[in-house]
């Protein structure tokens, strides 16, 4: 694959080894536990997966984004909830702070956050928000050197393990979304309260909750870029944080694969491995185009990126096609397992619940097929 | 006292091939008893200051073992690597190595790893360490610090040996001795950043094109062919009891169990 060098080959062997050994073998616990895994994520961190694209001088292992969708690729192949967490840290949490944060900002929050001593956390969805971004409620009114903040946001991919927050609110309510912009809340701050956590479908080991903020006293130093660039600091994470849940669903496509191929090369009816029925082998050859498909243009929107040229399409496609691949690889490896597929004695009855969300988070499909129709049009305009 | 360490390093083949041996990134990996020895050499560098350098001679396309060496931590990595050099048996490999070992000389501990996993002979370690002319201790699985010299230890059957060596030394390391460290990808970023190999060629070494190569090996593989494993399933018949019974007469006949 022209994307690949032969670092990326040992990117790949050196995190699948350590997931391996570390993750695969936990991960139906933590799924039917709902349990955030702590003492992997303390080595994840000394590795340096909580600051893959960071720089050096913020102690990040400053990596291109081929090398991160690999990395997230085969965290999510062990256990998506994971891959989930050290995505939504690593785009959305941490690069905005890389991104848009001062010299003092970032000398301040990125280190810890890249080390994995703290996790990171985007907070924009509110009861009454989606997809609509414009439509924050949450707000942070100036008084003095602080705002006060008032926020209610729910379904926070790592919320209740979060330590650093972007918090999306409205500084000037009336102004719509000129008036979104992005606050830094600490866990600990007073008035920061964590939520119960969502007891989820799939992506079980995340700690998905709510965050409320109850009049948080919060100091302007804390304000990401200026008042009014919410939606620009929003969409610049989001295009990034696409590619990162797209690699996710990947690896979640590439493990039911994995497994429904076993599977039939093992299980026998009418005399023969069921591998050998034509029936079970076109699901195969499909699992394994989609999965190979998907993976050209994960790898592509992030060589794009790599490039320096614009990448919201490829990423949008990215992850369209990625999710929507995801879900149908894991329902053929659930039929091609039979009754047994739906039992939570096999791992494929997990991915085909954790596939799901993706085609939700991080921009709909829906939306996404807007993103993508809108660039086309544009092109043959 | 700083440690000059110099480790023997390996890209073995992840699978037995068919035929002929192919060497590329995607078909070789660093020998995984190398790791133990390559953790070794970084502590003992961590703790007493100095440099670990990691010699290994293979085809260019094997330099993936020493990119993984560089990523946990090794600070030198040297490559020999010579079309003549095609063919070598462990004896040819180790008039090579120590060639080379002499080239980057003066050190202090010479390491290696127990065996590799793809040709298995454990005797690259010693033949180097003879050629060299230096003490050896093989199978160590611990080293301690004493005045100028090691104290090192070997497991061997329900005894542990203990031995006292000197400098400069060599020890091949016990796969058991030590859990390696996973290369960070700071370490992996930084290894490929760094661009850091020497390479070496025949023309490097202070020795002959008729010592190397298949001319130097006095050992030929004249062939290989994969193992065809014949197994055939028999279902036992009767009670459980029955059943446990005669598989143990089984197994006892066969010489499988007491």
């Amino acid at each position: 694959m022209s994307f690949l060098t032969t670092k990326h080959t040992l990117v790949r062997r050196s995190v699948r080894a350590f997931c391996e050994r570390e993750l695969q073998p936990i991960a139906k616990e933590l799924d039917i536990e709902a349990r955030f895994p702590w003492d992997v994520v303390e080595k994840m961190g000394k590795l340096g997966y909580f600051g893959i694209q960071v720089p050096a001088a913020l102690s990040g292992a400053a990596m291109d984004s081929v090398s991160y969708c690999i990395v997230i690729e085969e965290i999510s192949r062990a256990c998506a909830g994971l891959g989930l967490c050290v995505t939504v840290h690593n785009s959305v949490g941490v690069y905005p702070l890389v991104a848009f944060g001062t010299e003092e900002q970032k000398q301040k929050w990125v280190p810890p956050l890249a080390k994995g001593e703290r996790i990171g956390a985007f907070c924009l969805t509110e009861p009454n928000v989606g997809s609509d971004a414009s439509a924050v409620e949450s707000t942070a009114i100036r008084d003095g050197d602080h705002y006060i903040v008032n926020a209610n946001k729910v379904l926070v991919t790592n919320g209740a393990v979060a330590d650093t927050c972007l918090m999306f609110v409205k500084t000037d309510p009336a102004a719509g979304h000129r008036g979104l912009s992005v606050i830094v809340a600490e866990r600990g701050m007073q008035g920061f309260i964590i939520g119960d956590l969502e007891d989820l479908s799939g992506n079980r080991a995340n700690a998905v909750s709510s965050i409320r903020l109850t009049d948080c006293r919060i100091p302007v130093s804390h304000l990401l870029g200026k008042e009014g660039m919410g939606m620009k600091i929003g969409l610049a994470a989001l295009d990034t944080g696409r590619i990162g849940i797209a690699a996710q669903a990947l690896g979640i496509a590439q493990a039911a694969m994995e497994e429904g191929i076993r599977y039939a090369q093992q299980r026998r009816q009418f005399g023969v491995p069921i591998s050998r029925h034509q029936a079970v082998q076109m699901m195969i050859a499909d699992m394994a185009t989609k999965v190979d498909a998907a993976r050209l243009l994960v790898y592509r929107a992030a060589a794009q990126r790599d490039s320096g040229g614009p990448f919201s399409k490829e990423s949008a496609m990215a992850k369209l096609f990625a999710s929507e691949i995801a879900s149908e690889v894991a329902d053929m490896a659930v039929q091609i397992h039979g009754g047994y597929g739906y039992t939570k004695g096999y791992p494929v009855e997990r991915y085909y619940r954790d596939a799901r969300i993706t085609r939700i988070y991080e921009g709909t499909a829906e939306i996404h097929r807007i993103v993508i129709a809108r660039s086309v049009l544009e092109e043959y305009k | 006292m700083p440690l000059n360490i110099i480790i023997c390093i390996k890209a073995v083949v992840l699978e037995a091939p068919d035929g002929k041996v192919i060497r590329t990134s995607e078909t070789c990996a660093l020998n995984p008893f190398d790791r133990p020895a390559i953790e070794m050499a970084i502590r003992l560098r961590d703790e007493a200051g100095g440099t670990v350098t990691a010699v290994s001679m293979g085809p260019e396309s094997g330099s993936l073992a020493l990119y993984e060496a560089l990523a946990m931590g090794v600070d030198h990595v040297v490559l020999v690597s010579d079309p003549s050099l095609a063919g070598s048996d462990t004896f040819a490999t180790s008039t090579v190595l120590s060639a080379a070992i002499r080239k980057l000389a003066p050190f202090d501990l010479l390491l290696f790893g127990t065996r590799t996993s793809d040709s298995d002979t454990g005797q690259v370690g010693p033949q180097t360490s003879v050629l060299l002319d230096i003490p050896l201790v093989t199978g160590v699985t611990a080293v301690t610090r004493k005045k100028a010299n090691f104290i090192v230890e070997r497991k061997i059957d329900e005894f542990i040996e203990e031995y006292e060596v000197a400098l400069p030394g060599a020890l091949t390391i016990h796969a058991s001795a030590l859990q390696p460290r996973d290369a960070s990808l700071m370490g992996l970023e930084t290894a490929y950043g760094q661009e850091q190999f020497t390479l070496m060629t025949l023309k490097d070494l202070d020795i002959l094109a008729e010592q190397v190569g298949d001319n130097g090996s006095p050992t030929k593989i004249i062939n290989m062919q994969r193992i065809q494993k014949k197994r055939k399933c028999e279902m036992i018949q009767g009670s459980v009891e029955e059943q446990a019974e005669e598989l143990v007469r089984r197994l006892k006949e066969a010489g499988h169990i007491g």
